[in-house]
């Protein structure tokens, strides 16, 4: 398992992708089979354990360690697992050599229940180095963080046999633990037998951010507009089975009963979910909803009726088209969706225009709770996934820029930990300019050196300290900058903001001339 | 402590002797713990502090260290007003004093940094008694526990050993860690010369007229190419600065009790953390604290509450200083 634990250690530490590419290979090439199976279902993130969770863990440390010291170390540290594995008590002559990440693994599964889990971490923990346990709860809580994706993961396991990277990505979703003739295949044998090829999610192709830059550079007749439609990227999978898969692959069919759809033929939708109701598409707000959702009621399937808008087609009854260009793929999506008549799936129309200018004024004008911008997309491009150069470009529209107070701060996590980084701001409730209301959360948008600042900023304007977060004297305005906004019931000031994060500093700025809260809600289309 | 040491904007005063202690700006009359640029800065009138405390405030600041100065031997005690004063070893750096201050008959200690491992550059830190006790509160979370010195050591000299290509670029604190790790690596047998930026081969140069032997130092700028296998040390300011570009193929490390925490390595951009520190760590803390055995416990600079919390807990009397002007994040 130190093998594993110094794996981690490593790509946490070096932040060059080639880098970690080669810490990656070095690792597949020089372990056993159960060793990298296991490496690779945490390092995909499909392990997941579900019997402890966080809680759990804190749990254990309970009457071992003093609880407000741990509050205080955990607050610095800013990494639970960190923190409890320097915290764990250490006998140096209970400590026993190193296990096998499998054979460590293979013992984790056998505990079924969690009593039996938390007697077992207990025992493994006395006898383990702290980097181990470290590791041992990184593996049970998930997020690594360690920089590590699924791409980068497909690029190292393309160094270690025959495979290219474009196999591996067609096929690795087929694949999962324990990766039954995954690394023969990749070895350059045949895939197994029982290898499912027909559900397979397909990797998004996805596009670069617009920037102005690029009017020189490209030919506008080339490309098509489509409007950005703000909900969450789905892919349809019509086949024997129907599933519809989110943007990292997970499938969430359960979550969509509408959109599920049975056929032999197999077809391949690329599109958006959103809400929509009576020709009226309703915010993300209500969207989020529906994600997550195990079993969907009546109420909420009448009430809140999921729909998906078309971008893109990758199969057609059963015949691969991502190699035809986007205007041919176009013609093949538009007879599908014309032949299938479903109710809830309709095409993303084409935005017809002639000059950069007219683009840029739909781009501007196209304000509305569900659209962020516009798409342009090459007629002549394939569907590849991932981000290739010179194809789809999204140019969101400008976002919303508008000034708030500080109110509370909260140190980060990760690379931010001890840093106050999380910054809760608002507005004035009313022109009496005394009461002030939270509005949202930024946790981006500094650089390194105004992070700094920051931090010295809430140290020094402390009022209150409640737990992790300390509340500051109002004294400090920030710029704001939010993609879009809506009514929301679930926060105190009645309104929620999309994506906001900050634009800049106004070290100069009285809080005297921030808005109130009514300004705010006038924005509200 | 009673009513006559209090915080004032320029730092801890001393009513009846009428001088600061570490003062933050420029005062008529400032005690000096230790040369680190935090605790001793330029333009205080007169000082009062070690010999070596003075002579490296005057190779930093030149003509500004001070107007007066007086110098004071560990032990040797001085009244000033009615205000007894001593300086005992704190084991922080070289020349570096816990500062004793009796008042009728009150007894405070200004312990300043210090820490508690045997450390070849400096006089271990003394115990003494007192009514009062002053400690900093740098690494005062039970996170921190040391590792043993020459485990570290050894991490750079095994890295060298197995990347003799690369260059070794090792950030260290010029005063101080510098010399302390160049001491441990000569005791474990490095022989090697050892490069340093300029700001460390001046603070070096004042150790060895103090007849600290560090063996073969050169200046970074004596050699044109570096071919892999050197250690280079060098401020930790300058591991990422343009300074460092000069350097090719390069494994960057940093010596610092901060190193113990993952994230921290990553924020700075390290490849070999190396965790040696010249501040106790938590247990030393809480051990000084029991041994010193003081009725009030005051924490400043680092990691207070943790270490209220706990002294609390034990019954201790204590609060919170709270000085400013120290540099929370150096080592």
């Amino acid at each position: 398992m130190i093998d594993f634990s110094n794996l981690l250690d490593n790509l946490l530490l070096n932040s060059s992708k080639k880098k970690k590419i080669d810490f990656l290979s070095d690792y597949f090439q020089s372990q056993t089979q159960q060793n990298k199976i296991w490496a690779l279902s945490i390092l995909s993130k499909s392990f997941v354990n579900k019997l402890v969770k966080v809680k759990d863990i804190k749990e254990l440390l309970k009457g071992k360690v003093d609880e407000d010291l741990f509050l205080y170390s955990y607050d610095y540290v800013g990494d639970l697992a960190e923190t409890f594995s320097l915290l764990w008590p250490k006998d140096n002559s209970k400590i026993i050599n190193s296990q096998s990440l499998s054979s460590f693994m293979s013992s984790l599964e056998k505990q079924t229940s969690k009593d039996d889990l938390i007697i077992f971490l207990t025992n493994h923990f006395s006898t383990c180095l702290p980097n181990e346990i470290y590791t041992t709860i990184k593996i049970l809580l998930g997020g690594l963080r360690v920089g590590v994706s699924n791409e980068l993961l497909k690029e190292s396991l393309s160094k270690i046999g025959s495979r290219s990277k474009e196999e591996i990505e067609e096929n690795w979703y087929g694949f999962s633990f324990p990766y039954n003739g995954f690394f023969e295949w990749l070895n350059g044998e045949s895939l197994p037998k029982q290898f499912n090829s027909k559900d397979l999610f397909h990797s998004f192709m996805l596009s670069n951010p617009f920037n102005e830059n690029l009017i020189k550079k490209i030919e506008i007749k080339n490309y098509t507009c489509e409007y950005k439609w703000d909900g969450i990227r789905g892919q349809i999978t019509v086949s024997k089975n129907g599933k519809i898969y989110s943007r990292n692959g997970e499938d969430i069919t359960s979550s969509f009963p509408e959109l599920k759809i049975k056929s032999d033929k197999v077809s391949v939708l690329d599109g958006e979910l959103v809400v929509k109701k009576e020709n009226t598409i309703f915010s993300f707000n209500e969207l989020q909803k529906r994600i997550g959702r195990k079993k969907v009621s009546k109420k909420i399937l009448s009430d809140l009726p999921v729909h998906f808008i078309c971008y893109d087609i990758l199969f057609f009854n059963n015949l691969d088209v991502r190699k035809l260009p986007f205007f041919e793929r176009r013609v093949f999506l538009q007879n599908y969706i014309k032949k299938l008549n479903h109710p809830n799936i309709s095409i993303s129309p084409l935005i017809n225009f002639v000059s950069w200018s007219e683009l840029r004024s739909i781009k501007e004008n196209s304000f509305n709770n569900h659209i962020e911008g516009i798409m342009l997309k090459n007629k002549n491009s394939i569907y590849k996934s991932g981000r290739p150069a010179l194809c789809w470009y999204k140019w969101k529209r400008d976002p919303f820029l508008e000034d708030f107070i500080i109110m509370y701060a909260q140190r980060g996590h990760g690379k931010r930990s001890s840093f106050y980084s999380d910054f809760t701001f608002g507005c004035w409730i009313e022109n009496k300019i005394n009461t002030l209301v939270p509005i949202g959360k930024a946790y981006s948008g500094f650089t390194n050196d105004e992070l700094k600042k920051l931090d010295k900023w809430v140290r020094d304007n402390t009022l209150e300290r409640f737990g992790p977060v300390r509340s500051v004297k109002p004294g400090l305005v920030v710029e704001i900058a939010f993609d879009n906004l809506n009514f929301s019931n679930r926060h105190k000031s009645g309104i929620a903001l999309r994506f906001p994060r900050i634009n800049r500093i106004r070290w100069d700025k009285p809080i005297e001339e921030v808005c109130i809260l009514d300004d705010i809600k006038k924005l509200i289309n | 402590m009673k009513n006559w040491l209090i915080k004032k904007k320029s730092g801890l005063f001393c009513e009846p002797g009428n001088f600061y202690i570490d003062p933050i700006r420029p005062v008529d009359s400032a005690l000096i713990t230790h040369a680190h640029t935090d605790h001793a800065r330029p333009n205080n009138k007169k000082i009062l502090a070690t010999k070596e405390t003075i002579n490296i405030m005057k190779i930093r600041y030149q003509d500004n260290y001070c107007k007066t100065k007086q110098q004071i031997k560990y032990g040797e005690k001085i009244n000033i007003n009615g205000v007894h004063v001593k300086f005992v070893p704190a084991g922080h750096i070289i020349g570096s004093a816990q500062i004793l201050l009796e008042y009728k008959g009150e007894k405070v200690i200004v312990s300043g940094d210090y820490k508690r491992r045997y450390d070849k550059t400096c006089q271990p830190f003394e115990i003494n008694k007192c009514d009062t006790f002053i400690t900093e509160a740098t690494f005062a979370l039970p996170v921190f526990n040391h590792p043993n010195d020459k485990i570290e050591v050894k991490k750079i000299i095994d890295s060298i050993k197995g990347n003799s290509d690369q260059v070794h670029l090792i950030g260290v604190y010029a005063l101080g860690k510098c010399q302390r790790l160049i001491c441990l690596l000569r005791d474990l047998g490095f022989d090697e010369t050892i490069y340093l930026h300029g700001a460390l081969l001046k603070i070096s140069n004042y150790y060895e007229t103090e007849e600290i032997d560090l063996g073969s130092l050169k200046n970074v700028t004596e050699i044109k190419d570096f071919k892999g296998g050197e250690l280079v040390l060098c401020p930790p300011s300058a591991l990422h600065d343009r300074w460092s570009q000069k350097f090719k193929n390069v494994i960057k490390g940093f010596v610092s009790g901060w190193m113990t925490i993952r994230q921290r390595i990553k924020q700075k951009n390290i490849n070999l953390p190396i965790v040696i520190s010249d501040h106790a760590d938590w247990n030393e803390l809480i051990d000084t604290v029991k041994e010193v055995s003081p009725e009030n416990v005051l924490v400043t600079h680092g990691r207070e509450e943790a270490l209220l919390s706990f002294l609390k807990k034990k019954g201790y009397n204590c609060g919170s200083l709270n000085l400013l002007g120290f540099e929370d994040e150096d080592d």
